[in-house]
């Protein structure tokens, strides 16, 4: 197994970057997950590592060793492709033998048949060995393709997707193998995904990519509660993330929030306010997840009146949507909540949980108590630089 | 009640009557249009058994007779023509797939400028009438003395051959995903590796097809020889204008030459008829 690194990486296809100057470095035996929305270039970053696709600039190193000119057979890397990339003419056997039967990776016939049965058997496609690709489903041909890649005993895994066209059930029984597999071999697995609870679930490390650079680069515990920007923080996280206007008043001493179009100041605790003043601030953008929201359809003093927008079962919560002064707030609710559309309803919001977001550039700019949040202190006040 | 259970059963049996009918109304179509279509090797197998004397008669009845045969296999040198005519056309496909399958490939995977014009300028050889560009290649060809030569021949033949390859591999190449070449590479195969396991299993159905196909338009080609080559080179279709004489035409020989002529296509299809029927299983590829 092995550390890649990757040096001021530029990639760019005719006139479109794909990768602006990233730099990366994944430690031996780590979990890494690429994050991002479509067109972020994670795909085009396993594809750099694998040397199927050359940057115009910066350096690749696979355990220090610059590989940049080295051909991808010759990197010995494994990978899964987003679209399958099976051969169509090879049965399942045959695929999945494959690496195992090149010049340069060649295992004896008895060894093939062994490690064979082993990935098949935790794929749960030990079934379909004679079968050709076309024969299969999506899920399966995807299955396959994983096979495939751990069968062997590569530098490192490189993963596009893998579990993306899996259902449900098989998806998350898919995650915990994986997880499993990461901790009892010890390799080194760069993994895309564009699902927030695969990507928190698996990462040792996540890196989140937006047009080809890297916004923030961190644990799963630091990307949920101490995001660098609005971005991150809207993508992680179900249902998403409420952001929404404040502005920021004194009185009496102490440092208050007052947002919604609400009359009522909520006061805000010390190491904020000392942040927010010190800007010199006046307007900030406010984050607060949905299960920091409270309801109550009974009128209570004190909290915001607004009305439901939409309410929407998901079997072990309700996502409800309170509609207040044209602002929507996402909050989350027992599962058993009924709710007709325009009921009034008062929801208290916990401010104490709140993100706070520079209102021009969207930039993080501090949390009450963050290293409450994150089991790292260290790494969480990295993050906030 | 007992009606409409009767009027149900009535329309049922109407129904597999109707099916039944279509059933014999489709085979019965097929059949006259086998008829139709092979009518001209039949009629060819006729004539080349009769003598020169029935050829005229209308009716289907008359001795057959084998004088054309001897006359044509052991009298004349048809079997160096159909050698010589084999030497060619088969010549022509190697240097066609050698050449034109890398091209194929490269039009289908590399961005270079003007890619779309050469792959059409390639497309446009066949456009041009063979009469037209015959006579300045005439000149050519005597000029650097590739007149009547067998790589002249099979030179000049690219021009029928190479479009139709190109094209038609290069459409195979296309559908088959890049990934899968590079999943090949990743797995340790080296370019040329991944080449022959990977892709020529893929683009096989395709290059035999197109092959083939060019083998027959090489075959029968007839303007190129006539005027390219002479005394040493002698195709078969130019070996059949012998049989019209100056006394007379000998149609039952030229139905004999005629019947050898094809018999290597024939049997090349009936052998490949399976590659030709079936397409690439694209079942490997998310889609």
């Amino acid at each position: 197994m092995a550390r890649i690194t990757l040096e001021n990486i530029t990639k760019k296809y005719k006139d479109k970057a794909a990768l602006r100057s990233l730099s990366l470095d994944v430690a031996d035996n780590e979990f890494f997950v690429l994050f991002g929305p479509a067109g972020a270039g994670k795909t085009t970053l396993l594809k750099t590592i694998a040397g199927i696709e050359f940057p115009q600039e910066g350096l690749v190193r696979i355990n220090g060793e610059i590989v940049n000119l080295i051909e991808p057979m010759y990197r010995n890397i494994s990978m899964v492709f987003e679209n399958y990339a099976l051969y169509p003419h090879m049965s399942v056997y045959d695929n999945i033998a494959s690496p195992m039967r090149s010049k340069l990776y060649r295992k004896e016939e008895s060894y093939i048949k062994e490690q064979v049965a082993r990935v098949t058997k935790m794929m749960r496609i030990d079934g379909l060995l004679d079968r050709k690709p076309s024969q299969l489903s999506n899920g399966q041909r995807q299955r396959v393709a994983i096979g495939r890649c751990l069968v062997r005993t590569p530098n490192v895994f490189l993963m596009d997707e893998p579990l993306a066209h899996l259902d449900a059930k098989l998806r998350h029984f898919m995650r915990g193998e994986l997880k499993e597999m990461q901790s009892s071999f010890s390799s080194t697995t760069i993994y895309v995904t564009h699902d927030y609870m695969e990507a928190m679930s698996l990462a040792d490390r996540i890196a989140v990519l937006n047009e080809g650079r890297i916004e923030q680069l961190g644990t799963s515990l630091e990307m949920y509660y101490t995001p660098r920007n609005e971005f991150v923080a809207r993508l992680f996280g179900e249902p998403e993330i409420n952001i929404f206007d404040g502005e920021l008043e004194e009185r009496e001493g102490r440092l208050c929030l007052r947002a919604l179009g609400q009359a009522e100041l909520m006061p805000l605790e010390d190491d904020v306010a000392h942040a927010l003043r010190s800007g010199g601030r006046r307007r900030v953008h406010v984050g607060l997840r949905g299960g920091d929201v409270r309801f109550s359809f009974a009128d209570k003093g004190g909290w915001i009146k607004g009305s439901v927008y939409t309410n929407e079962p998901i079997g072990h919560k309700v996502i409800m949507v309170v509609d207040v002064n044209g602002t929507q707030i996402y909050l989350v609710a027992p599962n058993d909540t009924k709710a007709e559309i325009d009921k009034p309803v008062c929801i208290d919001m916990d401010i104490r949980n709140a993100i706070f977001f520079d209102a021009e550039s969207g930039e993080y700019i501090i949390r009450h108590d963050a290293e409450r949040c994150c089991r790292k202190p260290g790494d969480a006040t990295e993050t906030r630089r | 009640m007992e009606e409409r259970l009767e009027s149900k059963e009535g329309s049922r049996m109407r129904k597999t009557a109707m099916s039944a009918l279509g059933t014999f109304g489709r085979n019965l179509g097929l059949t006259l249009y086998a008829l139709f279509a092979l009518f001209p090797l039949v009629w060819m197998v006729i004539c080349s058994l009769k003598s020169d004397a029935e050829m005229y008669n209308t009716v289907f009845r008359f001795t057959p007779t084998l004088t054309n045969y001897t006359a044509v296999l052991l009298g004349t040198d048809y079997f160096k023509a159909f050698f010589q005519n084999l030497a060619v056309a088969g010549g022509a496909v190697i240097l066609t797939i050698l050449a034109g399958v890398p091209a194929a490939y490269a039009l289908a995977r590399y961005d270079f400028k003007k890619k779309e014009d050469l792959a059409f300028q390639i497309l446009s050889f066949k456009f041009a009438p063979e009469i037209l560009v015959i006579l300045p290649i005439f000149i050519i060809f005597q000029r650097i003395g590739l007149y009547d030569t067998y790589f002249g021949l099979i030179w000049v033949y690219q021009l029928i051959t190479m479009p139709l390859v190109i094209w038609v591999v290069r459409g195979y190449f296309e559908e088959i995903s890049v990934e899968v070449e590079q999943a090949a590479q990743l797995d340790g195969y080296k370019w040329f590796d991944v080449f022959f396991n990977i892709l020529v299993p893929l683009i096989k159905p395709g290059l035999v097809a197109s092959g083939l196909l060019a083998f027959i338009f090489a075959w029968n080609s007839f303007t190129f020889p006539l005027v390219l080559s002479g005394f040493k080179i002698q195709t078969m279709t130019i070996t059949s204008l012998r049989y019209i004489a100056s006394d007379t035409v000998h149609y039952g020989q030229v139905a004999v030459a005629s019947l050898v002529a094809v018999s290597p296509e024939i049997i090349a299809c009936l052998f490949i008829q399976k590659h030709l029927v079936r397409g690439l299983s694209f079942g490997a590829v998310k889609g």
